[in-house]
């Protein structure tokens, strides 16, 4: 970092008080009213009472419901490595073989962003149902002669997840490739690395900021995710999400359903701070 | 026939056939498109030698040097190196090595690392990296800074982390992109000669590209002139600047002087050309070239050669227009009566006073510094 950025000044701070005042409105005291119903007492016909009440938090630790929060991380964590393995590749082909199609190319990555998620998941429920359009095809080449379970089973939700938050992560991957000095590939070649070689010790390792930008922006939202789970996963395939808007919703149980959302939180900012350790803070940084 | 400057005694003649051939380029020819960046271009560089190419922006000295890497592909012709074909052969198994332009340091590891880079793909033993990359920080200056990333060096450090990278592989040709252009002047004159010196002592080919006339002059054996993609000259820095084969060659090495004119007389090697200004200039003909009576010519003067006075062959009158001191020496330009200019400089060695603006003196120079220029 220079010298800029230091000191304050009042145009700065004018600047600041919009957000600040946003932010504390509606992201800093939802968040407290959370913490406090998380130990409150929830009525039998809805309604909470303030207090100090553990007992929300010690039903987390019920085994049904972390082996749901399990599931969940262990669903997030897929998700996320399988939109690096299948999102690396393309922002790799749209920085380096692009050309002057680039920007073309990335927005079309953005497309499925102009239809909403629910009406997205729901034609996965169109595709995958038992008498849905991927099994009349796979009838038809005759793979089965009888309709599959593809719905409702956990593979279903990992497609659904993938596929809604894979721009999450070319997008970052993009950015960051793009500012590769493709000097630095002909450097490596120049020194005898192969094409194998000057990727793994010059294009991946430069490219960090992008892999950890976009494994947080999907591992996130993945664990948090309530609509795919539901839609696709229906009853056998409870996530974390579900399980936290059924407390909401049906359940009336807001004080458990607030105790879930504050565990997922923390249990998120563990598992991210634990990656970014690992993987190096500077890295974040940039180059 | 008179006295020749001792640059026209050819040197290279006899070299040629004792010395090995690092790299040879026959027949080169690049095209993008349509248009030939590179065209038909014959090259022999020896071994051991500084072999500069020399030209302005555009004339294809990178795409030659980057032909020479691998990064590009001759569209017509073969490139040699070390008496192998290097067709086909991809940069990562040429026995060269590259110095780029912007050094293309890895941000992402530090001086140590960056300078082992080639050594750890080549699977060398730990302790022999260990070591040779301590002798080559030692050799480049750069002892100490081994854990430093190249975010925390000057722009001459990194160009010295560029060079150790390189030579630590001990390539038979080392190519060097304009290494020095993004360096302030006295940096680029110390490395100028630092280069040099390496050289000397590592006794690797080096081929080196620059635009800078001056800095070519400085470190290199021979120098290939380009323009247009196509070779101008291959000469040692004392033939090119004494005996420049065109006018291209004359006008970027250096400042010359131009009289066009009709060839009056033609005696073995020396010549009498009537020249548009009304004066009878006498000049020499490179070795080879065979002008003939009548021919229309350009005969070249460098302004260094010049001096006040009657005491040379060529003799004229011309008016003082303009004096510009430059430290060493005070340039004089100066008009023929019907405008054309004159340029020259004399050395500021003596109190002696020199003419005036608005003089009218005589000039002269010795038929000997005076060259009849080819096509």
């Amino acid at each position: 970092m220079g010298e800029k950025g230091r000191g304050w000044n009042l145009g700065l701070a004018g600047l600041l008080t919009p957000v600040t005042i946003w932010l504390g409105l509606f992201f800093l005291i939802p968040l407290l009213l959370i913490l406090a119903y998380s130990f409150g007492t929830s009525g039998v016909y809805g309604g909470i009472t303030l207090g100090f009440n553990p007992g929300n938090y010690l039903k987390v630790f019920d085994p049904l419901y972390l082996q749901i929060i399990g599931r969940t991380f262990f669903i997030a964590a897929l998700t996320t490595l399988l939109c690096l393995a299948l999102g690396y590749p393309l922002a790799y082909f749209i920085v380096f073989k692009g050309y002057r199609r680039r920007n073309l190319l990335i927005l079309l990555v953005m497309v499925p962003f102009w239809t909403s998620l629910l009406i997205r998941a729901y034609s996965w429920v169109v595709i995958l149902s038992g008498n849905g359009i991927a099994n009349k095809f796979l009838q038809f080449i005759g793979v089965t002669d009888e309709p599959l379970t593809l719905i409702f089973t956990p593979e279903a939700v990992l497609m659904g997840m993938v596929y809604s938050y894979l721009p999450f992560m070319i997008l970052p991957l993009y950015a960051s490739l793009e500012k590769f000095d493709t000097r630095l590939k002909e450097a490596a070649k120049d020194l005898g690395a192969s094409r194998w070689q000057t990727f793994w010790r010059v294009t991946f390792p430069l490219s960090m900021p992008g892999v950890i930008a976009g494994s947080i922006l999907v591992f996130i939202p993945s664990a948090g995710e309530f609509v795919i789970p539901q839609l696709l996963g229906g009853s056998r395939t409870v996530m974390t999400g579900t399980l936290i808007q059924t407390q909401f919703g049906a359940a009336r149980d807001w004080a458990f359903g607030s105790a879930l959302s504050v565990m997922l939180a923390v249990l998120l900012l563990a598992a991210i701070l634990f990656y970014v350790r690992r993987v190096g803070t500077d890295k974040l940084e940039g180059m | 026939m008179k006295e020749r400057p001792t640059a026209q005694k050819p040197r290279e003649g006899d070299q040629d056939s004792r010395r090995e051939v690092a790299v040879a380029l026959t027949g080169i020819t690049k095209r993008f498109g349509e248009f030939a960046v590179v065209d038909d271009l014959n090259l022999e560089i020896w071994e051991g030698e500084f072999f500069s190419l020399l030209g302005p922006s555009g004339c294809g000295k990178t795409t030659t040097l980057r032909m020479i890497a691998g990064f590009e592909n001759p569209t017509e012709g073969v490139i040699s190196v070390a008496g192998e074909p290097v067709r086909g052969v991809p940069p990562y198994r040429r026995p060269v090595n590259t110095v780029f332009q912007s050094y293309a340091i890895f941000p992402h590891l530090n001086v140590f690392d960056n300078v082992a880079f080639g050594l750890r793909r080549a699977r060398v033993p730990k302790d022999e990296i260990q070591r040779r990359v301590v002798e080559a920080c030692e050799m480049v200056q750069l002892t100490g800074f081994e854990k430093r990333r190249s975010a925390q060096l000057s722009g001459g450090q990194q160009q010295r982390v560029a060079l150790a990278r390189a030579l630590i592989n001990r390539p038979k040709v080392l190519l060097l992109d304009e290494p020095l252009g993004a360096l302030d002047l006295k940096l680029r004159k110390e490395l100028q000669l630092e280069l040099r010196n390496l050289q000397h002592e590592v006794g690797i080919t080096f081929v080196y590209v620059t635009h800078d006339q001056e800095e070519a002059l400085t470190m290199s054996d021979r120098i290939a002139v380009m323009n247009e993609g196509k070779v101008q000259q291959i000469a040692d820095p004392s033939t090119l600047y004494e005996l420049p084969k065109n006018h291209f060659v004359a006008n970027f090495i250096g400042q010359i002087n131009l009289f066009s004119g009709e060839l009056e007389s033609v005696d073995g090697g020396r010549v009498t050309l009537r020249s548009g200004e009304g004066i009878k200039i006498e000049a020499l003909v490179r070795n080879g070239d065979t002008p003939e009576i009548g021919e229309q010519v350009q005969a070249a003067v460098r302004p260094e050669k010049i001096r006040f006075g009657e005491t040379g062959e060529n003799v004229c009158s011309v008016g003082v227009r303009q004096i510009v001191y430059l430290g060493v020496s005070t340039q004089y330009i100066t008009e023929f009566a019907d405008g054309t200019r004159l340029v020259l400089y004399q050395q500021n060695a003596h109190d002696s006073v020199g003419p005036e603006v608005g003089e009218q003196v005589n000039v002269s120079w010795d038929a000997n510094h005076c060259l009849i220029l080819g096509g």
